[in-house]
């Protein structure tokens, strides 16, 4: 700690602060232009200069020197106030100040500081650039003429989310900020520099003339797409939401969002949404009542035997009524496709004795070993893919990546890949574990099922996993001795309806690794599960699960057979997003009933006799548990379309045709029945949820058990052509091909494939590729990169009506022929 | 001619390189042999604090009091860098001494990477210098064969190579943090001083960074002492030799190894054969272009860092750029911040917009559309760049405007008058 005095103030500040970090922590404000709280200190503005005493003849950089013990630092006089006016002055000196068609008018540093300076009038005057605006993407206008060089979009982009667009370019006074041979932008489009731009060069396209800030009501609410549950505030007008805002105050995300997120929210706007329940007469969907439509599905659900698929999109209170809903009915209840989830789950069970992550986001910043399985992981989770960006760039954590392909994670500095042939994760993990064995650095005390896992490991011995797998052996023990030599350690694990296959195997290999280097011990980060929804983890805790009843699968298998009077299906579209289409299609033709609840008319819905028009994230109140089991707040921010409902009031009135004793005021009230039952959320209060959310069970959860579990891998699919199926970084579920913004970046499935297999089909980006497994076929526009090794092709998983799932039946990859046309 | 002692330019014959052969018959290397066999490194540091050699790169830091800020007993990876960008108008000595001796660089280079004890040393060439790095590869070659460079030097256990690095180079790649971000292959903004080169440099790793012409001082030191080396000087204060390049309106425009300490006069006059076509003598740079004009009346201070210092001005490199009477310092100031506002990284506000500002002012005086309301507004200007700026580049773009404030302001105010340049061709 060091004593400064600061405009007479005294204060004790940390070593690292900086003089203006001191003086904030005193209460004294000074102003700022290029510092932002999450960057690196960059002091090019000049608009934060104090004096200092010890440092007389020139003034200080408030935002990069670092506080000393017995600095006495003035931060406004006559000079310094001079100064500031004329820094703004030379800004403004070829600003073009077009700010009454600015929209960055009213939240506008550059506005605020000229007038806080009472930059009246400007002595200096100057040529004002003409520079042509990049408009070549449909997500974010760059009007370089208003951009005052602060470097923020470079340095954010470059720090954070390690893609790197933009430098500056040029010297002196053409210097400019530029992306790639200044050929306008093409990125991950994550927005984070937009979110970072003090003034108006950077602006959303989406919202552009749509409102002034100060006429948007601002709702804090929680992005209703991915398991990383970043905190989204909603900026809405006329029952619309109309902008993400930026909102480094509260939540886990600092502020950053990735492409879905920030632009990703205007399906809940789309004219298609679904306004009216509709019910099948005379074999076609038509307009119907609440009453009537409500009364069909409790009918069903009383009277016979009834299997519900819930998506993980649901509010945790939702789930719960859900949940009260199958009971009362006696009904089969699964989510998210069933197999994956209750893999995992049951596979983490086993051996920690628990069903999630054991730290926080936060703790993997400063982690020093990060362990990513599946290079997906930062498609799945691109936020907390950004704090495993700083904790390696900016931090030096070592990172290892275990992937079956190449993706940005294995782009960062000194990433070392452990790349496999499709679907061996399993068993390239057991041969880091049979590493660690072998070695004697694996950490064993307190630890049961040592021996026989030793025994069983034998088949995995990294020479002969090397051979399989094509991960070079040296790459496993380094893996292995970076592991056990990690002091605060993380092993990142994604998983999600698209990675059905070994589900339960890979959870198993992945908590043995953790326990054997002694990870799931530490006091800190560990084992990383990341679920795919926003809600997925509210959905394990509460138990969305088969339980005794039958599990997804068994459902469809139960319906093909006629055996299922209702098929009930909740914000999912399993005809697009389950595997194995053909079984998904006959369980929807042999079901006698089958409902849809969405917010549009799926592929799924389209073949429903009933159809329950539901609210978006937008329109909820309540709850989700994100992937590190923080719950956060959910908050309506506008009005749901016609008469749709939201799955909460739906629940509600099921269970009261249901005949069940239930009055509950809100989610509140769900709440906290939820608590009384759940263990895990005992004591949580839902008004005492603040802005960081609960983290129920605390930062580190401590393993109940650490139990070895021995799990085998597969064999390698030998085939000329393997695919795989996944996430791709711009969508997440069906969802996000609704959204403008994500479609605006991708709008259709692709294949996609290396360059060397390109060049030997002859295929080049756009050309048609028929892929061809199980007798059936699939046509799509190849994507050529050099993302997949030899022989392996990968289709996104998120779009309907590609006709993915009739090749894509749950295996960890599929042989596949693969031609050009 | 020049009978003072020839020290950097012992080798020197113009036209000629001194590859290993002549630099050797001359006593080349003993030095090194010296250094490595005889002393430690704290020894090799201590002699060259003893010696006061202060940096020839132009901020003329003592180099061995920055030596013993290096964390040279450290056990991590640490680099020396030496700046050879010479981008500053009037500045060519360094050019000049590896047109004629590249060996006599190299011997410092093993020296000082010694006394540091880096393994890793980087030598910062600009493009344009592309005769100096073709002598260079051929120098550390020709040393290496020798056994002065690569594994287990002179039987020390200690291992050292030597790195070429061709760079575009920029007058900011001369700014000794900039030139670390030019070496790792980013854009070369300055960096953000604290953390310090010694501390966190190349990659991160501690890194220190000194000129040619100061590395070239160093196998003399050793093998003379630091007694020796400072008696080389001829004012109180005033230590070794150093390369002066002579510009601009002389009659021998060349580069000379004179003692520091030589008085202006005897610079301008005796090695520059005065004035040419017989004009009188107006201004000159006397240490590069970033160091305020002195005039006539100056002609008597002894060129060292102090009594420049005392004026006003700066030794910086020891680029001496003359102005005969008949020019127009206005001009002559303009065309220094052409520059330098064209060199400015673009990086903080004062430098980027400040430059190019006080450069439009400087050209609607000269083009006789000024009044004097701009007059007041460079004076303002200088005080609102000058220690406002990032880096010290656009400090020192301020010095030929400071000196133009100080010593011919009557010349701005007769362009205001008379609507034209005075000095108008
Ligand atoms: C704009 C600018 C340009 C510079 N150019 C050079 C240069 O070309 N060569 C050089 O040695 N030092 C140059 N310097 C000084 C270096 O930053 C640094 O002080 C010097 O290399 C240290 O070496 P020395 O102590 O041996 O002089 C420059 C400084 C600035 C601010
Ligand atoms: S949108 Fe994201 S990836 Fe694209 S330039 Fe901005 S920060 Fe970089
Ligand atoms: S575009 Fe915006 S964030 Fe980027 S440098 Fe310019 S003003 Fe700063
Ligand atoms: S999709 Fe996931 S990572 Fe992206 S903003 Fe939403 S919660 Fe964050
Ligand atoms: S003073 Fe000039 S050269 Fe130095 S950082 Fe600022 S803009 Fe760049
Ligand atoms: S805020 Fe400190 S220099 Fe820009």
């Amino acid at each position: 700690m060091v004593n400064l005095t600061i405009d007479g103030k005294q204060v004790t500040v940390s070593k690292t602060a900086t003089i203006y970090e001191a003086a904030k922590e005193a209460g004294v404000d000074i102003p700022v232009l290029c510092y932002a709280k999450k960057l690196l200190p960059f002091g090019a503005c000049r608009v934060c200069l104090v004096e200092v005493e010890q440092m007389k003849g020139r003034l200080i950089p408030a935002c990069t020197t670092p506080a000393t013990e017995g600095m006495v630092v003035t931060t406004n006089s006559d000079e310094i106030a001079k100064v500031r006016k004329t820094v703004m002055e030379f800004l403004l000196v070829n600003h073009v100040l077009d700010c009454p068609v600015c929209d960055k008018g009213g939240e506008c540093d550059l506005q605020d500081l000229t007038y806080d300076f009472e930059v009246n009038s400007n002595r200096f005057e100057g040529v004002k650039f003409d520079l042509p605006t990049d408009e070549v993407n449909p997500l974010i206008e760059r009007n370089m003429n208003r951009c005052v060089l602060c470097g923020r979009c470079v340095r954010v982009c470059d720090e954070i989310v390690a893609y790197g667009s933009y430098s500056f370019i040029n010297r002196g006074f053409e210097t400019k900020i530029a992306t790639a041979f200044d050929r306008g932008l093409s990125c991950e489009f994550c927005g984070q520099c937009l979110s970072m731009c003090p003034v108006g060069a950077l602006l959303p396209r989406p919202f552009k003339f749509k409102a002034r800030p100060w006429q948007l009501k601002e709702v804090d609410s929680v992005c209703g797409y991915c398991g990383n549950g970043c905190t989204v505030t909603l900026g809405c007008k006329d029952n619309q939401v109309q902008t993400i805002r930026f909102n480094d105050k509260i939540g886990v995300n600092d502020g950053n969002l990735c492409v879905r997120g920030r632009f990703g929210y205007s399906y809940v706007n789309r004219d298609d949404r679904l306004t009216t329940p509709l019910v099948r007469k005379d074999g076609q969907l038509v307009e119907a009542s609440w009453d009537e439509a409500l009364d069909a599905v409790s009918s069903a659900l009383k009277d016979g035997k009834a299997g519900i698929l819930s998506g993980a999109r649901l509010t945790n209170e939702e789930l719960f009524l859900l949940k009260n809903v199958a009971k009362t009915a006696s009904a089969s209840l699964d989510h998210s496709g069933g197999e994956c989830y209750k893999g995992v789950t049951e596979g983490l069970q086993e051996t920690l004795g628990l069903a999630s992550s054991t730290g926080t986001f936060p703790q993997v910043e400063d982690a020093d070993v990060i362990l990513s399985i599946r290079s997906d992981f930062y498609e799945t989770h691109p936020v907390f893919g950004m704090v495993v960006n700083q904790a390696v760039k900016r931090n030096g954590a070592k990172f290892l990546v275990l992937s079956d392909k190449t993706g940005k994670f294995n782009k960062l500095p000194d990433a070392q890949t452990l790349l496999t042939k499709p679907g061996l994760e399993v068993n390239v993990l057991n041969a880091i574990c049979a590493a660690l064995l072998e070695s004697g650095q694996a950490k064993t005390d307190g630890v049961s099922g040592v021996d026989e896992f030793k025994s069983a490991l034998a088949d995995y011995a990294p020479a002969k996993v090397s051979a399989q797998t094509g991960v070079p052996v040296e790459a496993i023990t380094a893996a292995a001795e970076q592991l056990a030599g990690a002091k605060k350690g993380a092993i990142l694990l994604a998983y999600g309806l698209p990675y059905t296959a070994q589900s339960k195997e890979l959870a198993i290999a992945a908590a043995n690794l953790a326990i054997l280097s002694g990870l799931a011990a530490q006091d800190e980060a560990g084992l990383y599960i990341c679920g795919e929804k926003a809600n997925s983890q509210g959905a394990i805790d509460l138990g969305i699960l088969p339980g005794d009843g039958l599990g997804a699968q068994e459902q469809l298998a139960a319906a093909a057979k006629g055996d299922l009077d209702l098929l009930y299906v909740i914000g999912e579209d399993p005809m697009t997003s389950y595997p194995d289409g053909a079984k998904v299609e006959a369980a929807i033709n042999g079901a006698k009933m089958v409902v849809v609840q969405d917010l549009f008319l799926t592929p799924t819905a389209e073949q429903a006799d009933v159809v329950l028009p539901a609210a978006s994230f937008a329109e909820k109140d309540g709850t989700f548990t994100n992937a590190e089991r923080r719950i956060q707040r959910v908050r309506p921010g506008i009005t749901s379309p016609g008469e749709a409902k939201s799955d909460f009031e739906i629940f509600t009135s099921l269970l009261g045709r249901l005949g069940a004793q239930v009055s509950y005021t809100g989610p509140q009230a769900v709440f906290a029945a939820l608590a009384a039952e759940n263990g895990e959320y005992a004591g949580i209060d839902f008004d005492a949820i603040g802005p960081q959310g609960v983290v129920w069970g605390g930062d580190k959860l401590a393993p109940k058990q650490q139990v070895l579990v021995s799990v085998s891998g597969l064999q390698p699919v030998e085939a000329r052509f393997q695919l795989v199926t996944g996430s791709a970084l711009y969508h997440s579920g069906t969802t996000s091909t609704r959204a403008k913004g994500p479609r605006a970046v991708i709008d259709e499935a692709y294949v996609e494939l290396g360059r060397e297999d390109a060049a030997e089909l002859g295929v080049a980006t756009d050309d048609q590729v028929t892929v061809k497994a199980n007798g059936n076929t699939v046509k799509l526009k190849a994507k050529v990169d050099n993302r997949l090794p030899k022989g392996v092709v990968f289709v996104p998983n998120h779009f309907a009506g590609t006709g993915l799932n009739k090749i894509y039946q749950g295996a960890a990859s599929v042989a596949v022929e693969v031609t050009k046309g | 001619m020049n009978d003072y002692p020839q020290i950097l330019f012992k080798n020197r014959v113009v036209g000629e390189t001194a590859f290993i052969d002549r630099f050797r018959a001359n006593g080349g290397y003993q030095g090194l042999e010296k250094g490595l066999r005889e002393m430690t490194p704290q020894e090799i540091t201590a002699t060259v604090k003893a010696s006061g050699l202060r940096g020839r790169g132009g901020a003329g830091f003592p180099t061995g009091v920055k030596w013993s800020f290096f964390p040279a007993d450290q056990p991590v990876e640490k680099f020396l860098v030496i700046n050879g960008d010479e981008m500053e108008p009037g500045t060519y000595k360094d050019r000049q001494l590896l047109l004629a001796d590249p060996h006599q660089l190299i011997e410092g280079v093993i020296l000082s990477a010694f006394a540091l004890q880096v393994s890793h040393a980087y030598i910062f060439i600009r493009y344009a210098y592309e005769e100096c790095s073709r002598n260079l590869e051929q120098a550390i070659a020709e040393a290496k064969e020798a056994g002065y460079l690569g594994r287990d030097i002179l039987g020390t256990g200690w291992d050292l190579e030597i790195h070429l690095h061709r760079s575009a180079g920029r007058y900011i790649l001369g700014e000794e943090t900039a030139q670390l971000n030019g070496i790792e292959g980013v854009r070369p903004n300055p960096r953000s001083k604290p953390p310090f080169p010694a501390a966190k440099g190349l990659w991160g790793k501690p890194t220190n960074v000194n000129n040619i012409e100061t590395i070239a001082c160093i196998p003399h030191i050793i093998t003379g002492g630091p007694g020796w080396f400072i008696n080389l000087g001829i004012t109180q204060g005033g230590v070794g030799t150093k390369l002066f390049g002579l510009s601009g309106h002389l009659n021998r425009t060349e580069c000379f190894e004179l003692p520091v300490g030589i008085p202006l006069r005897e610079v301008v006059e005796t090695f520059g054969g005065g004035v040419r076509n017989g004009k009188g003598f107006k201004a000159c740079l006397p240490g590069g272009a970033s160091t305020p004009f002195l005039t006539a009346q100056h002609l008597d201070t002894p060129m060292d860092f102090e009594p420049l210092e005392q004026l006003d001005s700066r030794f910086g490199t020891a680029g001496v750029t003359v102005f005969d009477e008949t020019t127009c310092m206005v001009g002559a100031t303009l065309n220094l911040i052409r520059f330098f506002a064209r060199e400015s990284c673009g990086w903080c506000t004062p430098c980027r917009d400040g430059l190019s500002f006080v450069q439009w002012i400087l050209e609607e005086i000269e083009a006789g559309r000024g009044n004097r309301d701009q007059i007041a507004m460079l004076k303002d200007q200088k005080k609102n760049i000058t220690g406002r700026s990032f880096c010290a580049l656009a400090e020192g773009a301020m010095g030929p405007l400071d000196g133009l404030l100080r010593h011919f302001e009557q010349e701005l105010e007769d362009h205001v008058k008379l609507g034209r340049c005075p000095f108008g061709d």
